[in-house]
């Protein structure tokens, strides 16, 4: 199924969860021309933060996305303190939620280098461009060449 | 100076064959208009998927 990202932001922004979009939709906000087909996100691991996650997706079924069906996951708070990164499905779209990612640590140490944009009366705080750059470097998947290029073409356009 | 590694040699290579038209369109766009803009081809492409799926073989 196709991802309403206005949807999968509006359940986490006024659920008041602290998150930095990242990965392609950041990359798209800041002027990409790329597909990207689920919304990743770096939430912040605190207790509370978590509560609040959990308590936003439970109406839309989170589920382990390619996994069988029929597994005995339960997305509660436990499962999320004991795990870190979640690739799910959900009512809304594919949504990965992550604790950390490479090249640039959790929520706290990507805070500094993020930015606030506003879409759909909602206020939501991606990567910075720079910073989105050197995450996807960092990542070193060759996958993501064509994005970097893409996205320093951008930097550039930016700096002239 | 930082060394350059072949890794910027090879985005580099990449970078020739990106469609800076398609940027510049995207830039004049707002934030909403962008993600609707994503939201769209998403659902396009998935339409395509669906239409193979139903395709006899």
């Amino acid at each position: 199924m196709s991802a309403d990202f206005k949807a999968l932001l509006r359940t986490l922004g006024e659920a008041g969860l602290e998150f930095i979009v990242v990965g392609g939709v950041a990359a798209g906000i800041h002027g990409a021309a790329r597909a990207t087909f689920d919304l990743d996100v770096v939430y912040r691991r605190s207790s509370d933060n978590i509560e609040r996650l959990v308590l936003a997706l439970t109406p839309y079924h989170p589920y382990l996305r390619g996994a069988p069906p029929g597994l005995p996951f339960r997305w509660d708070a436990a499962t999320v303190q004991r795990g870190l990164n979640f690739t799910l499905t959900t009512d809304l779209g594919a949504l990965d939620l992550l604790g950390e990612i490479t090249g640039g640590g959790g929520y706290d140490a990507l805070l500094p280098s993020t930015e606030v944009v506003h879409a759909f009366g909602l206020a939501c705080r991606l990567l910075n461009l720079d910073q989105l750059i050197a995450v996807k470097r960092a990542a070193g998947r060759p996958k993501d060449f064509e994005a970097i290029a893409e996205l320093e073409i951008i930097h550039n356009r930016r700096k002239t | 100076m930082t060394e350059r590694s072949s890794i910027d040699d090879i985005i580099d290579v990449y970078k020739r064959d990106v469609d800076v038209s398609l940027i510049e369109a995207n830039l004049k766009r707002s934030v909403e208009e962008r993600l609707e803009m994503l939201m769209q081809f998403q659902a396009f492409i998935e339409g395509l998927r669906q239409a193979k799926r139903d395709s006899p073989a």
